[in-house]
């Protein structure tokens, strides 16, 4: 399949369709990401690109941070939220250049279906930031301390979705593969490139626009932070 | 949207001409006011961050605010609320956003600006 396309039936379209019940479970922030944000500048401006409920975008109330998903739903959520948000595409982002002191990018990069496209999602990340100013990046990890083992990077990620209360009769099941006989969810499979270590370092000093100042592991995920140059 | 967020958006069409898609031009514009906390310190640091030109030009467009056109060296706590007042009381409910450089129209509905392109226009 086309990256474009796969990203299409396995990342834009399910996150629509389970946009309700992804974000019924996203509400705890990750320490990494809190800690991040709790630290900035009071009056930093901000974008949170991938936001997905906007479930960060409240955390630290003395700076203001900008919301944006592909998803028209989740974005729908962030709104009703009274949080600031719009719909956009992290490949190609509607944002000045520079004109971001931080950008954080929560679990969206690993979405992206080839290396061009995550380098290029990346060099959208820092060309709105700041000369200075830093983004920090969350992906997960092939290398997974959870029950998860996988034996390849590119993989569907199953979204189990209880039928009786996220899809009563007569809704769309567009995407879900059949489920068994008498079974009381649906089933999406939504596509993930698992990172391994060093390869989000890797990219990110690819761009050549940034220079790594803190990167590890946590909860099953990589993460950096990096610093524009 | 809030008057603070047109300051930062720009086209992102394909071959768009990048001296003249920045800022979006705002149009059919349906305004609302929301509260928003008044914080003094908050304010001054993030009035060197705006275009400043930009934000008078679409205050006063809009008939919200008639800012001074050169920022004041000396910045009174009237002056800072109303930079508050515009910037991030301010939302627009409903508009179309058009760019000056390739006609391009980005629509603002229930308040959210949907600024996806097609595949043929990244
Ligand atoms: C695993 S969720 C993470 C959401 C949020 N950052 C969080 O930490 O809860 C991934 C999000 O990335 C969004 N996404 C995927 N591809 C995207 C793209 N090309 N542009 C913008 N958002 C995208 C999805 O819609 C989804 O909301
Ligand atoms: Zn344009």
């Amino acid at each position: 399949m086309q990256p474009n396309h796969l990203e299409t039936t396995h990342v834009h379209e399910v996150y629509n369709l389970i946009a309700d019940h992804f974000s019924a479970t996203r509400y705890k922030p990750w320490p990494v990401v809190d800690s991040f944000l709790r630290e900035l500048e009071k009056g930093s401006l901000g974008a949170d690109v991938g936001c997905g409920n906007g479930k960060y975008l409240g955390v630290n109330k003395e700076v203001f941070t900008v919301g944006s998903d592909r998803s028209d739903k989740l974005i729908e959520i962030v709104q009703k939220r009274g949080f600031e948000a719009m719909v956009c595409d992290n490949l190609s982002l509607p944002y000045r250049d520079a004109c971001f002191d931080f950008v954080i990018s929560i679990a969206v990069i690993h979405h992206m279906s080839s290396p061009e496209r995550r380098l290029e999602a990346l060099k959208e990340l820092l060309r709105i930031t700041r000369t200075g100013g830093r983004i920090l990046v969350f992906v997960w990890a092939f290398e997974q301390e959870g029950k998860r083992k996988y034996q390849e990077q590119d993989v569907f990620v199953p979204w189990k979705m209880p039928k009786k209360i996220y899809c009563p009769e007569g809704q769309p099941t567009k995407g879900s593969t059949p489920t068994e006989e008498g079974s009381q969810d649906i089933v999406y499979q939504r596509y993930y490139h698992l990172f391994v270590k060093g390869e989000l370092d890797e990219l990110i000093t690819r761009t050549g626009m940034a220079t790594i100042e803190t990167s590890g592991y946590d909860r099953d995920n990589w993460y950096c932070v990096a610093r524009k140059t | 949207m809030r008057l603070i967020t047109h300051n930062m958006l720009q086209c992102h069409a394909k071959g768009c001409d990048p001296s003249q898609s920045y800022p979006l031009e705002l149009k059919e514009v349906q305004l609302e006011s929301l509260d928003a906390e008044y914080s003094e310190d908050f304010i001054r640091r993030l009035i060197p961050k705006l275009d400043w030109n930009v934000l008078v030009h679409t205050a006063f467009a809009l008939g919200v605010a008639e800012l001074p056109k050169e920022l004041p060296d000396v910045q009174d706590e009237a002056f800072l609320r109303k930079v508050h007042q515009v910037a991030l009381e301010t939302r627009v409910k409903e508009a179309q956003m058009v760019c000056n450089g390739c006609g391009h129209v980005y629509p603002i509905k229930d308040g959210v600006p949907n600024m996806l392109l097609q595949d043929n226009e990244v």
